[in-house]
Formats: C-alpha cells, sequence, structure tokens
C-alpha cells in the first residue's frame, strides 16, 4: 500500500474565527458595541445584568443574548426588567457559545435599534475562552467567594479579557478575601485588566459601571 | 467539553480534505499548543471517538505537543490504493 501525507496545516478555530469576523462586521456596521460577559458559575451574570437594566435600560436599549447549557431560566429573569426580545441559546451539553449561534441569535435582533449588546456566555472559565464571538471585548466576572486565586488557575480567560468585574464586594465583612491580591493577580496575567468592583444586590460601584457602559455606548455611534 | 467540538471540527475538515483527495484514512495529525486551553488526551479520546465512524474508518489520531497556543489540523496520512513502486 501507498501512504501520501497531505499537509494540511489549518487552524482548528478558523471557521469560528471568520463567522466571528462577520459578527463584528455587522455590530460595527451598526454601531452596537458587544460585550461577552464570561465567569464561571454562579460569579452573578445574570444578576449584574438585571441590575443594569433596571438603571439604564430606558436611557440605553439593550439586547441580550444568554447561553445555557439547558434552561432559559437566566433569559426569562431579564425579559422580566426589560420590553426587548433576550435570545436564550440552550447550548444542549456544549460548554460555551460559538460565532454561529451568536451570528443565528443576531438575525432576531433589530440591530438600529440597539445601543448596547450583552452576551452571557454560558457560565465556565476555561472553554469560552478559546471562543471569539466577534464581540468588542470579553468582560470577565468573578465573585469574592471564589477565591483570590482564580486568575492565576484560569488564565488565559483573564489574558483574553479587557475588563473584569469583581462582584459580590457586599460579602466581604465576611469572608477572608484579600482584594489587592486577587487585582494583584488578575494584573499578573494580564497587566491591561480594567477592573469594576460591585455588588449587584446593595448597588455599591455601580455607578462606575454604568458609566462605563454609558461611554461605550456613546463611542459607538457612528459618525 | 469543547474537546468535543473540536474534534469534530476536525472531522469537518478532514471530509473537505477526502473530498478532495480520496483514500483511505490512516491517521490524522493535530497540533496542540501547551497554552491552547485543550486536555490533550481528552481531545485524543473525542477525536478516537469521531474518527470510529464513516467516512474515517477508524483513522488513527496522532497529537503533537508544541508550545504556545496553536491548535491546527496538520497532516492526513491517506491509502490511495495504489502500490509503492
Amino acid at each position: 500500500m501507498a501512504v501520501r501525507t497531505i499537509e494540511v496545516r489549518e487552524r482548528l478555530m478558523a471557521k469560528n474565527d471568520e463567522l466571528a469576523g462577520e459578527v463584528r462586521r455587522t455590530l460595527d456596521a451598526a454601531g452596537v458595541p458587544a460585550f461577552n460577559l464570561v465567569s464561571s458559575p454562579g460569579s452573578g451574570k445574570t444578576s449584574l445584568l438585571e441590575r443594569t437594566l433596571d438603571r439604564l435600560g430606558k436611557e440605553l436599549r439593550i439586547a441580550i443574548i444568554t447561553g445555557d447549557v439547558q434552561t432559559q431560566n437566566d433569559a426569562d429573569r431579564l425579559a422580566r426588567r426589560t420590553d426587548r426580545l433576550v435570545q436564550a441559546v440552550v447550548t444542549g451539553g456544549a460548554c460555551h457559545l460559538d460565532a454561529l449561534q451568536v451570528l443565528t441569535a443576531l438575525d432576531a435582533i433589530d440591530l438600529n435599534s440597539t445601543d448596547l449588546l450583552f452576551v452571557e456566555n454560558v457560565g465556565n472559565l476555561v472553554c469560552p475562552a478559546s471562543w471569539d464571538l466577534g464581540e468588542l471585548a470579553k468582560i470577565v466576572v468573578f465573585s469574592v467567594t471564589e477565591g483570590e486565586d482564580k486568575p492565576l488557575k484560569y488564565p488565559k480567560m483573564f489574558r483574553q479579557a479587557r475588563y473584569a468585574v469583581l462582584n459580590k464586594i457586599d460579602l466581604l465583612p465576611y469572608l477572608q478575601f484579600d482584594v489587592d491580591r486577587a487585582v494583584g493577580f488578575a494584573r499578573e496575567v494580564n497587566p491591561e485588566l480594567e477592573f469594576f468592583m460591585t455588588s449587584s444586590l446593595t448597588g455599591e460601584g455601580m455607578d462606575a459601571w454604568f458609566s462605563f457602559l454609558r461611554r461605550q455606548a456613546r463611542a459607538s455611534i457612528p459618525a | 467539553m469543547h474537546e468535543m467540538s473540536l474534534a469534530l471540527e476536525v472531522g469537518r475538515l478532514v471530509e473537505q480534505q477526502l473530498s478532495a483527495q480520496p483514500g483511505r484514512l490512516v491517521s490524522v495529525a493535530v497540533e496542540v499548543g501547551d497554552d491552547a486551553g485543550v486536555e490533550p488526551d481528552n481531545l485524543a479520546f473525542c477525536l478516537e471517538a469521531v474518527l470510529a465512524y464513516p467516512p474515517f474508518d477508524g483513522a488513527r489520531p496522532v497529537l503533537h505537543r508544541v508550545p504556545g497556543d496553536a491548535l491546527r489540523l496538520e497532516y492526513l496520512e491517506v491509502d490511495d490504493g495504489s502500490t509503492d513502486d
């Protein structure tokens, strides 16, 4: 038998990245900044978005795509806070959203009447780091109940993110969590990381988050 | 388990190659970077599962660890049925 070697050398993420490019071009053309919220399960992504809709929902037209392995619970929670459509993507077992799912979800969103898009990814600090969804930036959310060394344990996610939200800071009096240490570990992995310290429950620190989102929405308006 | 998504993508790319250059697939080599966020044993397991069925017919996955975050289909080995000279 004659065994031939066929050189391929094709990136496995090439197809996803091509679709992510299409998402990015679509969002850019409509002037919609999109943020991909990534975290471990239970860090408070949905609560952060609920609070954001409560405060900014009248001022900014916010669209949301939620990703969950099963159930539409997050989408249902968020839909109670907004008149706008919340697009649920149930991955049916997959541990991350991919660009095709986001591109498909965009079909149902009127981007011309959208100021800001959030993609709430599947709760998982590993897999979603590898998938570009066409977002403007990844925002990694972690909470004070998770341990300061999260950034060292999941460096790829913290390297990929441009912003970090340290959530549930209302619990700090009850925990032995060293905020400076956590921020130090995160900056060790990604010196450019910009931080927000928030409590979705009490609202502490949320004003800086809201101001950031207002700036992002204004900055993306096409000239 | 995004290793299964990656294994399925390997399958899609291999099918593309085989449609252009038919033959019996012998092995599939994948380059996996140390920082690619992939568990190599898990990927090998998923590749074995994907390659067990037609049109792959039990081809052997070969993983090459490399520095960095590379993740690519490197090469295929195909038996084209011709005899060696």
